[in-house]
C-alpha cells in the first residue's frame, strides 16, 4: 500500500515551517545581533546619510582650531575641510565613496552616537533619536603640523611627530595630498575621485601610517637593542673592511659600507658613522632568532595599534629570516624589511620613553555638543619592550649619531638642546634614488617629541631628511 | 488542523471550512441563484485596505517620494480592483478558501507600497501589472470549467512549458538582461516565460504522478534498504526536468534552476513518500552545484560572494549589492527605521532583488517576521486545501503550487539574508515584476478552485 499523499503533504508542510523558522532566525541575526558591527562599517552609507539632514560633529585640533565642519546649504549640510596638509588624517565623509581617516574611525561620535554616552546610545538604538553631535579633538598641534608641512614642502614623503610619553600624535603630513572638499562636493566628486584613485603616487594614502618602506639604517637601533640585551659588549671593537662577506659561501654577495670604511668599530662608532658592516656582523653574532624576537617586540611585521587605520609591515617576505645573507642585510635595515614611518617613530619613542612603547593615537577626546568631554582617549602603553638601561645606552649612542664628530645626522642638531637620532638611506627599487630617513627625539634627557621623516627618492638620502626632523622638533620644543 | 483519530484519507474527510459556514441564508447546493456571501474574506480585505492606505501615507509622509496624484489614485484603483474581484467571487457563488485572496492581496499591496517607496517611477507599471494579474485571476477562475481537464492534457502542458523555456534562447524575441537570457520581448516590454513554466511544470507533474505514483512508490527491487526506482516510469519526468536544467544552464538563471529542481523533488516526494528519492536528489543538487562551481564562472562568482561578501575585492564589485543589502538589514533592529526613513535605495535594483531587505530595514525584525508569517500562513492554507482535495491530482496540484510560493520565498529571503547564495528569484507578490505577479495570481486562483471543488463535493 502506497503511503497516502496526505501524509506526505503534512511532512512537507512541517519541513517548510521549519525552514521558515530558520529563515527568520537568520533575519533576526542580521537585523538585531549583527547590526552593531554593520553600523560601524566605514562603507555603510547610513553613517554618512545621518549627516545630510543634520550637522556632523566637528573635528578640531588641540587648540580648538576647526579642521572639519558641517555648514548648512540648501541641499542639506555640507562638510568642509580646513587643512589640506591633514587631508589623509581627517579623511572624508562622502555619500558616494564612504568614510576615511578620523571621519571613519570616529564615525559614531561624529553623528552623536558615542558609545561612552549610554543615554544617547540607548536613544539612538531604540528610539532612533540622535543627540546633536559634539566634536572629536585631535592631538595635532598647529605649529608642529605647519613646521612639518613646510619642511617637507612638495617632496613626496611623510612626517609624523608624537609625544613619546603618551603616544599623542602632534603632527602628521603625507605628500602628495588631495582636497577632501572636492571628494564631498556633489558636482566635483566623481572627477576628483577618479583623479585621486588613479594617480600613480596615491594621494589618498596616509603615508605616515600606511606607507611601507625599507627602514634602512634607522633600523639599527633594533639590532643594537637585541645585542645589548643579549650581553653583547658595545665597546668591543669589530673589524670592518669594505666590502664584507662572512665566508666564501656568500659567493658574489657582499655587504657594502656607506663610507667604504676600513677600521675597528665599537657600537657608538657604528651608530655615528652608520656602518652597515659593523651591524651586519653584530646581527650574525646574536643570530636570526634573537634579532627576529626583538623586531617583533618592537612591532615590526605587525600593524601599530593606532586609532586610525595603519598598515602591517614585514620582517621578511617568507615571515622568517632564513639565511645568513638575509640576516646580515636585515641587521642594518635592508633585506626584506618594510615599515611605516609611524612604526619607526614608535620604536624610537620606546627608546625615548625608558623602554616603554606608548600606544599611538590621533584623537585625544570626544566632546558633546555642550563642550563637555564625554570621553578622554588616553590608551595605556603597549608595554615594556626593552630594559631602561638599554634605552639609556641607545639614547647616548643616538646623541652621538647627531652630535658626535663626523656624525651622519649632523643636520638634525638644534642649538642648546641635545638631540638623539639616526638617519637612514633606504635602497628600494633598483635604478631609482634611495629614500631618505631621519628619526629622532629631543631633548635627549627628557624627550617630549619624537619625529620620523621620510623623503621618497632623494639622492642624498638621510642627509636630506635630518634637517627636516630638526625643524619639526624645534617647533615642538619652541626653540 | 484535525484530530489524531481522523481518517487517513483526508481527501474525503468532511469538515467545516473555516469561515465557509458564514452566510446564513446562502443556498446549500451548488448552482443556486443567490450570491454566496464571503464575510470572512470581506472582513480581512478591510485590513488590506488599511495596510495599503497606511503604507502609502507613511511613504509620502516621510517625504522620500514626491506627493503626486499617483499616491492617491494608485491605492484607490488597487483597492477598487480587490473589491471588484471579491464581488466577482461572491456573484460566482464561489465556495473556495476565504483566506488566500486577502493574504495575496495584502502582499501585493505591500509590493505597491514598496515600489512607491523604492522606485516610484515604476509605480504605474506595477499597478498595470496588478490589473492584468486581476484579469488573469478571473480568467483562471473561469477557465477551464473542470479542473481535471488540466490532468487530461498534461502532455500539452509539458510541451507548452518546453516551448516557453526555449523561447528566450530564440534569436529575435529573446533578450538578455543582467547576464541572464530569460526574457522574451513582447511589444514594448518583456516577460519572463519561466514564471509560467513553473505552473505548467507542477500541473504536468501532478497529472503524471497521479497516474504512475503507485508504480513509482512500490519499487519492485531493493538494494539493501534502498528502493531501485522503476526507471522507465521515471524517464518522462526526469526528461522534463533535465531539459529544464539544460535550458537554464544556457539561460544562466540559477534561481529558476533551483526552483525547478525543488519542484521536481517535492512533487516526487509528495507522490511517493520516498524520502530516499529526496536524499538522492539533494545529493545530486550538491554534486551538480560542485561541478557548476568549477565549470561556470557565474556560479563560482555567486558562491564567492556568498562566502565572503565583505572581502575588499568583492564589496565594491560583485558583492556590492549583497553587502548593501546586509547594511540595510542591520539598520532594521527590532522595530525598523520606519517606512520611508531607511536607506534601502542604496541597494542596486532593490525593487526587484532586495525588497525583503528594504522591508526589513524599514519595519525591523518584527515587520520582516510578520511578512514571513503571512507567507507561511499562505502556504499553510494552500497545504490545507491540498489535504482536503478530493482527488490525488488535485492534492498534488494544490500542494505543488503552495510549495512554489514557499520555496520562492525561502530562496530569495535566504539569499537576501546571506543564508544561501543569492539568486535572482522574486519575492512572490511583493517584488517589482509583471510576469511574476500575473503567474502568482493565477496560482492563487488555481488553489482557490481546488478548494472550491472540495467544498462543492462535500456540499459545505
Amino acid at each position: 500500500m502506497v503511503r497516502p499523499v496526505a501524509t506526505n503533504i503534512r511532512a512537507l508542510t512541517l519541513a517548510l515551517a521549519v525552514a521558515f523558522l530558520v529563515a527568520s532566525v537568520g533575519v533576526a541575526y542580521w537585523t538585531m545581533f549583527a547590526s552593531e558591527s554593520l553600523a560601524q562599517d566605514p562603507f555603510n552609507p547610513r553613517l554618512i546619510a545621518a549627516s545630510r539632514d543634520r550637522p556632523r560633529g566637528q573635528i578640531v585640533d588641540r587648540n580648538n582650531a576647526v579642521l572639519a565642519d558641517s555648514v548648512p546649504t540648501p541641499d542639506g549640510f555640507k562638510r568642509t575641510y580646513k587643512d589640506r596638509t591633514l587631508a589623509q588624517v581627517t579623511g572624508y565623509a562622502s555619500f558616494q565613496f564612504g568614510l576615511s581617516g578620523v571621519e571613519a574611525a570616529y564615525a559614531d561620535s561624529l553623528i552623536g552616537q558615542d558609545a561612552a554616552d549610554p543615554a544617547s546610545a540607548w536613544r539612538a538604538r531604540y528610539l532612533r533619536e540622535r543627540v546633536p553631535p559634539g566634536a572629536v579633538v585631535l592631538g595635532i598641534d598647529e605649529k608642529v603640523q605647519k613646521a612639518a608641512a613646510d619642511a617637507l614642502g612638495g617632496r613626496r614623503g611623510a612626517i609624523v611627530a608624537l609625544d613619546p610619553r603618551t603616544g599623542v600624535i602632534l603632527a602628521s603630513v603625507s605628500v602628495p595630498t588631495y582636497d577632501a572638499n572636492e571628494i564631498v562636493d556633489a558636482t566635483k566628486q566623481q572627477t576628483a575621485w577618479d583623479q585621486v584613485t588613479k594617480a600613480q603616487d596615491k594621494p589618498l594614502v596616509n603615508r605616515a601610517t600606511s606607507g611601507l618602506y625599507p627602514p634602512g639604517s634607522t633600523f639599527k637601533v633594533v639590532t643594537g637593542a637585541a645585542a645589548l640585551e643579549s650581553g653583547f659588549d658595545p665597546n668591543q671593537k669589530l673589524r670592518v673592511d669594505d666590502p664584507y662577506q662572512a665566508d666564501k659561501s656568500w659567493g658574489t654577495y657582499f655587504v657594502r659600507s656607506a663610507s667604504h670604511a676600513h677600521g675597528d668599530f665599537s657600537m657608538p662608532d657604528g651608530f655615528r658613522l652608520s656602518e652597515n658592516i659593523y651591524f651586519a656582523q653584530v646581527g650574525l653574532r646574536i643570530g636570526a632568532a634573537k634579532l627576529a624576537d626583538y623586531a617583533k617586540r618592537f612591532g615590526v611585521g605587525g600593524a601599530p595599534a593606532c586609532d586610525l587605520a595603519a598598515a602591517k609591515g614585514q620582517l621578511a617576505s617568507e615571515g622568517s629570516i632564513d639565511r645568513p645573507t638575509l640576516l646580515a642585510d636585515t641587521s642594518y635595515g635592508q633585506g626584506e624589511l618594510l615599515v611605516s614611518p609611524l612604526q619607526m617613530a614608535l620604536i624610537y619613542a620606546t627608546i625615548a620613553n625608558g623602554g616603554v612603547m606608548p600606544t599611538p593615537h590621533y584623537a585625544t577626546s570626544v566632546r558633546d555638543n555642550q563642550g563637555h568631554v564625554i570621553r578622554e582617549i588616553a590608551p595605556g602603553p603597549i608595554g615594556q619592550v626593552i630594559r631602561p638601561d638599554t634605552a639609556r645606552a641607545l639614547t647616548a649612542m643616538l646623541v652621538g649619531a647627531v652630535e658626535g664628530p663626523g656624525a651622519f645626522a649632523f643636520g638634525a642638531k638644534i642649538p642648546n638642546v641635545h638631540v638623539a637620532g639616526k638617519t637612514g638611506t633606504a635602497e628600494n627599487v633598483p635604478g631609482s634614488a634611495p629614500h631618505g630617513w631621519f628619526i629622532g627625539f629631543a631633548p635627549a634627557e627628557q624627550p617630549t617629541v619624537v619625529v620620523a621623516v621620510i623623503v621618497e627618492n632623494t639622492p642624498e638620502g638621510g642627509v636630506t631628511a635630518a634637517p627636516l626632523g630638526a625643524a619639526v622638533m624645534r617647533a615642538a620644543l619652541n626653540k | 488542523m484535525r484530530s489524531r483519530g481522523a481518517a487517513p484519507r483526508a481527501a474525503l474527510h468532511v469538515g467545516a471550512v473555516r469561515g465557509g459556514s458564514s452566510g446564513g441564508g446562502a443556498p446549500r447546493t451548488a448552482g443556486g441563484g443567490v450570491p454566496r456571501r464571503r464575510t470572512a474574506e470581506l472582513g480581512l480585505l478591510v485590513w488590506v485596505a488599511l495596510l495599503a492606505l497606511a503604507g502609502f501615507a507613511a511613504v509620502v509622509g516621510a517625504e522620500t517620494s514626491a506627493f503626486g496624484p499617483a499616491v492617491i489614485v494608485v491605492p484607490a484603483i488597487y483597492l477598487g480592483l480587490v473589491l471588484a474581484l471579491h464581488v466577482f467571487l461572491v456573484l460566482r457563488r464561489f465556495r473556495g478558501d476565504q483566506l488566500l485572496f486577502p493574504l495575496a492581496a495584502a502582499l501585493t499591496a505591500i509590493g505597491l507600497v514598496l515600489v512607491q517607496r523604492l522606485a516610484s517611477d515604476l509605480l504605474l507599471q506595477q499597478l498595470s501589472w496588478a490589473l492584468i494579474a486581476g484579469g488573469a485571476f478571473v480568467a483562471t477562475i473561469l477557465i477551464p470549467r473542470d479542473l481535471t481537464t488540466l490532468a487530461r492534457f498534461k502532455w500539452t502542458w509539458a510541451f507548452l512549458g518546453l516551448v516557453l523555456l526555449v523561447a528566450p534562447l530564440l534569436p529575435g524575441i529573446g533578450r538578455e538582461i543582467n547576464g541572464a537570457k530569460i526574457w522574451v520581448k513582447i511589444g514594448p516590454g518583456s516577460i519572463e516565460p519561466w514564471e509560467a513554466v513553473k505552473l505548467l511544470l507542477v500541473i504536468f507533474f501532478a497529472g503524471y504522478l497521479e497516474e504512475y505514483r503507485e508504480v513509482l512508490a512500490q519499487a519492485p527491487r531493493r538494494i539493501g534498504r534502498f528502493p531501485v526506482p522503476p526507471i522507465p516510469y521515471l524517464l518522462p519526468i526526469i526528461a522534463m526536468w533535465g531539459m529544464a536544467m539544460v535550458v537554464m544552464v544556457f539561460e544562466k538563471d540559477l534561481g529558476a534552476t533551483l526552483l525547478f529542481f525543488g519542484i521536481f523533488l517535492a512533487m516526487l516526494y509528495l507522490a511517493t513518500g520516498e524520502a530516499f528519492y529526496t536524499l538522492i536528489g539533494l545529493a545530486l543538487l550538491l554534486g551538480g552545484g560542485f561541478v557548476a562551481y568549477h565549470a561556470f564562472p557565474h556560479v563560482a562568482a555567486r558562491v564567492d560572494i556568498w562566502i565572503r561578501p565583505f572581502a575588499d575585492e568583492l564589496r565594491f564589485g560583485a558583492g556590492y549589492q549583497l553587502v548593501q543589502g546586509l547594511f540595510a538589514l542591520g539598520n532594521g533592529g527590532l522595530i525598523g527605521a520606519g517606512l520611508g526613513n531607511g536607506l534601502p535605495e542604496r541597494i542596486p535594483v532593490v525593487w526587484s532583488d532586495f525588497v525583503f531587505d528594504a522591508f526589513a530595514e524599514e519595519t525591523g525584525f518584527l515587520g520582516a517576521a510578520a511578512l514571513l508569517a503571512v507567507y507561511l500562513l499562505f502556504v499553510y492554507r494552500g497545504m490545507l486545501i491540498a489535504l482536503r482535495a478530493p482527488t490525488t491530482f488535485l492534492q498534488l496540484l494544490a500542494a505543488g503550487l503552495s510549495f512554489i510560493v514557499a520555496l520562492q520565498t525561502l530562496v530569495i529571503v535566504g539569499g537576501n539574508a546571506r543564508l544561501i547564495p543569492l539568486t535572482g528569484i522574486t519575492l512572490p507578490f511583493v517584488a517589482y515584476g509583471g510576469s511574476s505577479l500575473v503567474t502568482n495570481w493565477m496560482l492563487v486562483a488555481l488553489l482557490m478552485r481546488v478548494s472550491d471543488a472540495s467544498a462543492r463535493i462535500r456540499g459545505t
